[in-house]
C-alpha cells in the first residue's frame, strides 16, 4: 500500500476543499439564498424584478417540496460549518478518485501537468453533466431525483472513458470512440421536468449555472496542481520502482 | 522537455499500485457517493449547498 501517496491526495484534497468555501460564498451561496427566499414564501414579500404573475403561478407547484423551513437534520455546525465540512469532504474524495486513476493509468501528477488532471477532472464532473442538466437551484422545476442522479452519474463515467480513450490513447478508432462515448449522454438526453414553470426568476437560474461552473473550475485547477505538488514532496520516493 | 516526459509516467509496476489504487477509488467513491448522491436526510441537508454548488442533482 503506498500509504504517502494517499496521504497526499487527501491533503491535496482538504486544502482545495478549503479554497472552495470561501469560493462559493462570493456568488454560490447568495443565489442559494435568494432563491430559496422564493421556494419558502412562494414569492410574495419581494422587491425583486420578477412580475407577480410569474410568481404567482407557482406555489402550487412549489407547495409539496419538502424543503421548505424545515428545521433539518443536519449535522449541528451551521450552514457554513456543513458546507466547509462537507467541502473538505468532497475534495477529498475527488482527489482520491483522482490519485487512484493516475495510479491505474501509471501517470504521475505532477505540478506542471496537474492543471491538465484538474482540468479533466472539471470537464468530467462538472462541465459534461452541466452541459445538459444545468446546475440547480432550490425550487427549480426538476425530473425524478432518481432518474437525474442515475443520468448524472453514467454521464461522469462515460465522459471519463471518453476523455481518457481522447487523451491517453493513439488510435484514431480510441478517439472516435471516447467522442461518440462523450457526447452519446446527451444525445440521449437528461431527464427533464414535465412542467417548466418556476418561481425561481431565469436570470438567478442562469447566473447560477455559470458562477457554480466557475468556482468548481477553479476548484478543480487548485486541487490538480495541489495534487501534482503534494505528490511530488510527499510521495515521489513510493513510486519509484 | 524529455526529462519532463518521463516523469509523467510511473515507473512501478501495475502490480505494485493496483492495491492503493483500488483503495483509493472505492473510499473516494464511497465519499462522493455520500456527500452528492446519498438519499440520507441528514446528509442531504448537511451536503445541502455543497450539492447545489457542486451540480449534484439535489430535491
Amino acid at each position: 500500500m503506498l500509504v504517502k501517496y494517499l496521504l497526499a491526495t487527501i491533503v491535496a484534497g482538504l486544502f482545495a476543499g478549503i479554497l472552495l468555501t470561501p469560493a462559493m460564498y462570493v456568488k454560490n451561496v447568495p443565489l442559494i439564498l435568494h432563491a430559496e427566499e422564493y421556494e419558502n414564501a412562494g414569492g410574495e414579500g419581494h422587491s425583486h424584478d420578477a412580475p407577480a404573475a410569474t410568481t404567482e403561478t407557482v406555489p402550487a407547484a412549489v407547495a409539496p417540496h419538502e424543503h421548505a423551513e424545515e428545521a433539518g437534520p443536519e449535522l449541528p455546525f451551521g450552514r457554513f460549518g456543513n458546507t466547509l465540512l462537507i467541502n473538505l469532504v468532497a475534495g477529498a474524495g475527488f482527489a482520491l478518485i483522482t490519485g487512484a486513476a493516475a495510479l491505474f493509468l501509471g501517470r504521475r501528477i505532477t505540478v506542471q501537468n496537474g492543471i491538465y488532471w484538474g482540468l479533466a477532472g472539471f470537464f468530467i464532473f462538472n462541465f459534461a453533466p452541466a452541459f445538459s442538466l444545468a446546475p440547480e437551484l432550490p425550487a427549480m422545476p426538476a425530473a425524478d431525483l432518481a432518474t437525474r442522479q442515475a443520468w448524472w452519474l453514467i454521464t461522469v463515467v462515460l465522459t471519463a472513458g471518453g476523455v481518457y480513450l481522447i487523451v491517453l490513447r493513439d488510435q484514431i478508432w480510441a478517439k472516435l470512440l471516447g467522442f461518440v462515448l462523450i457526447v452519446a449522454p446527451h444525445i440521449y438526453g437528461a431527464p427533464e421536468a414535465e412542467d417548466l414553470t418556476s418561481a425561481v426568476p431565469p436570470t438567478l437560474a442562469s447566473e447560477f449555472a455559470v458562477s457554480t461552473l466557475t468556482t468548481n473550475l477553479f476548484f478543480w485547477v487548485v486541487l490538480g496542481t495541489a495534487l501534482g505538488w503534494a505528490i511530488q514532496n510527499y510521495a515521489s520516493s513510493e513510486l519509484e520502482a | 522537455m524529455a526529462t519532463a516526459r518521463t516523469s509523467d509516467t510511473i515507473s512501478l509496476p501495475l502490480a505494485s499500485r493496483l492495491t492503493t489504487a483500488v483503495v483509493s477509488l472505492l473510499l473516494g467513491v464511497f465519499i462522493i457517493y455520500g456527500v452528492g448522491l446519498s438519499h440520507s436526510e441528514t446528509l442531504h441537508d448537511t451536503a445541502h449547498d455543497t450539492r447545489h454548488s457542486y451540480g449534484f442533482p439535489c430535491h
